[in-house]
């Protein structure tokens, strides 16, 4: 899947295998939300965003309309991807939205600008992934935060 | 973040120049009403002008104010002539030119000419300022005008009340500064006329701010980063508009207080709103780009070239996040 958010010109691109796996896995603790880690490259002058890899935290609370991750055991995450070639490194999030759209909420959006604001987080536009899955279908939404503002890819 | 650095974007990106083409449709417009103008009174008036933002280098891309005050001779309507009689006469012969391209509206002091989108789905907005000199021809040497006011302006009543003004003067009172000073008071103006965009029909005029934000740079010692100097000029508006005894001299004519442009209640509402802002931004300077947002359609293009950022180093994820 390739993704496009034209206002700023930042693009995306996400195996469709890689997607199901996220939503395979938010399905085993439906109806609660759960969600975790996205890792990946840049390319093309750092315009052009390639999500190689999501990474499941080991510890986190959800409940219908929450969810909340550590990072416990992720720095080993973190070399491990580092080290591969092309390098890879953490940018971003995903989290599910059980029975509901694939909006980001205020709790979303506050999450995303808390990435930025924290030393050494280092990336400077988080990409957030929500899937919004209701027993009929399943939705995807990508945004990245740029400017302190959430922009939807398309 | 650095405040100042997002305000020199806001400006930046809300250049009137940005919008080239937008600007010389609206300058051909208002030469064509112009020379239209002329033709209709001949001898009768005097070159009609540009007296708006973009005359005084203070405009924005996001509402354009093109103001063409078109003086008219002391006898041009008889000389027992009135200043309704202007107004309504000069609205006369707009309606039966322009009524099948544009909206004519009669406003506070000027006849707003509204023509319809282009193919282009672009706008053009005139406001036509019918005035007349004081004395037959003495408008070629001190260029007063009296302005016919067609509905209640703050204090000034509709019909019954006339407005002396100087038109050129009021266009000097930036001009005529050190070129320093000019520019942080051209950069506030513009920063006062976006929040005011912002925030939708709102009463205080663009005159008003124009004027308050020379008497804050008069009245203090203003230094600093450009946040700093905006801040002095929130910190003054709010401090000084509800004051009894405050006044905003017309440069055009001294005897008009532009305080009586706004209600009682209007001025509490400025003051009230400088306040907040200034509260929300020092709980969290990220409101400051509520306030005083950057213009989207060319943040875009600026955006483009940046792409995702990163600094050096491996990125961590923050220890907790709490998503809904």
């Amino acid at each position: 899947m390739k993704l496009k958010a034209e206002k700023i010109g930042l693009s995306l691109e996400i195996e469709d295998q890689l997607l199901n796996n996220m939503t395979e896995n938010g399905k085993i603790y439906y109806p609660n939300e759960f969600g975790g880690f996205l890792f990946g490259y840049y390319t093309n002058n750092n315009k052009h965003l390639i999500i190689t890899d999501s990474v499941l935290p080991i510890k986190f609370k959800s409940s219908r309309y929450n969810f909340e991750r550590s990072t416990e055991g992720i720095e080993d995450q973190l070399y491990k991807f580092h080290r591969e070639s092309p390098s890879k490194f953490y940018i971003g999030e995903w989290h599910t939205h059980p029975d509901s759209n694939a909006i980001a909420s205020i709790a979303d959006i506050l999450a995303m600008r808390s990435i930025i604001s924290t030393p050494n987080s280092c990336i400077k536009n988080p990409v957030l992934l929500i899937i919004g899955d209701s027993k009929s279908k399943v939705k995807f939404s990508f945004y990245v935060l740029y400017n302190y503002n959430l922009y939807k890819y398309e | 973040m650095d405040k100042s650095k997002h305000l020199e974007s806001v400006i930046r990106t809300h250049q009137i120049t940005k919008e080239q083409q937008l600007l010389d449709k609206h300058i051909q417009k208002k030469n064509e009403v112009k020379e239209a103008l002329e033709e209709k009174y001949g001898s009768n008036i005097y070159p009609p002008f540009n007296s708006g933002s973009y005359a005084k280098n203070t405009a924005i891309n996001t509402k354009f104010d093109f103001d063409l005050v078109s003086p008219f001779k002391r006898n041009a309507f008889g000389s027992n002539g009135t200043l309704e009689q202007m107004y309504n006469d000069v609205y006369d012969f707009l309606y039966d030119k322009y009524k099948n391209e544009a909206e004519v509206k009669k406003q506070k002091v000027s006849i707003g000419l509204e023509f319809y989108a282009d193919n282009e789905g672009d706008v053009i907005k005139i406001d036509v300022v019918p005035g007349r000199e004081f004395n037959l021809d003495q408008y070629k040497e001190d260029e007063n005008l009296n302005l016919y006011v067609y509905y209640r302006y703050g204090n000034f009543n509709s019909g019954s009340e006339r407005i002396k003004t100087n038109i050129n003067a009021q266009i000097n009172n930036i001009k005529d500064r050190a070129t320093k000073e000019k520019d942080s008071i051209r950069k506030i103006i513009r920063l006062l006329k976006i929040w005011k965009a912002n925030k939708g029909n709102y009463p205080t005029k663009s005159f008003f701010l124009e004027l308050i934000t020379i008497k804050t740079f008069d009245n203090n010692e203003i230094t600093g980063s450009l946040w700093e100097k905006l801040k002095t000029v929130l910190e003054y508006i709010r401090d000084n508009v509800t004051n009894e005894n405050f006044k905003l001299i017309d440069p055009g004519n001294s005897s008009n207080d532009l305080a009586d442009t706004l209600t009682t209640y209007e001025k509490q509402q400025l003051s009230s709103d400088m306040k907040n802002m200034l509260e929300r931004i020092s709980e969290n300077e990220e409101n400051l780009k509520t306030y005083f947002p950057e213009n989207e359609k060319f943040k875009e293009k600026e955006s483009v070239k940046n792409g995702y950022g990163a600094n050096s180093g491996i990125p961590i994820p923050p220890p907790k996040l709490n998503f809904g």
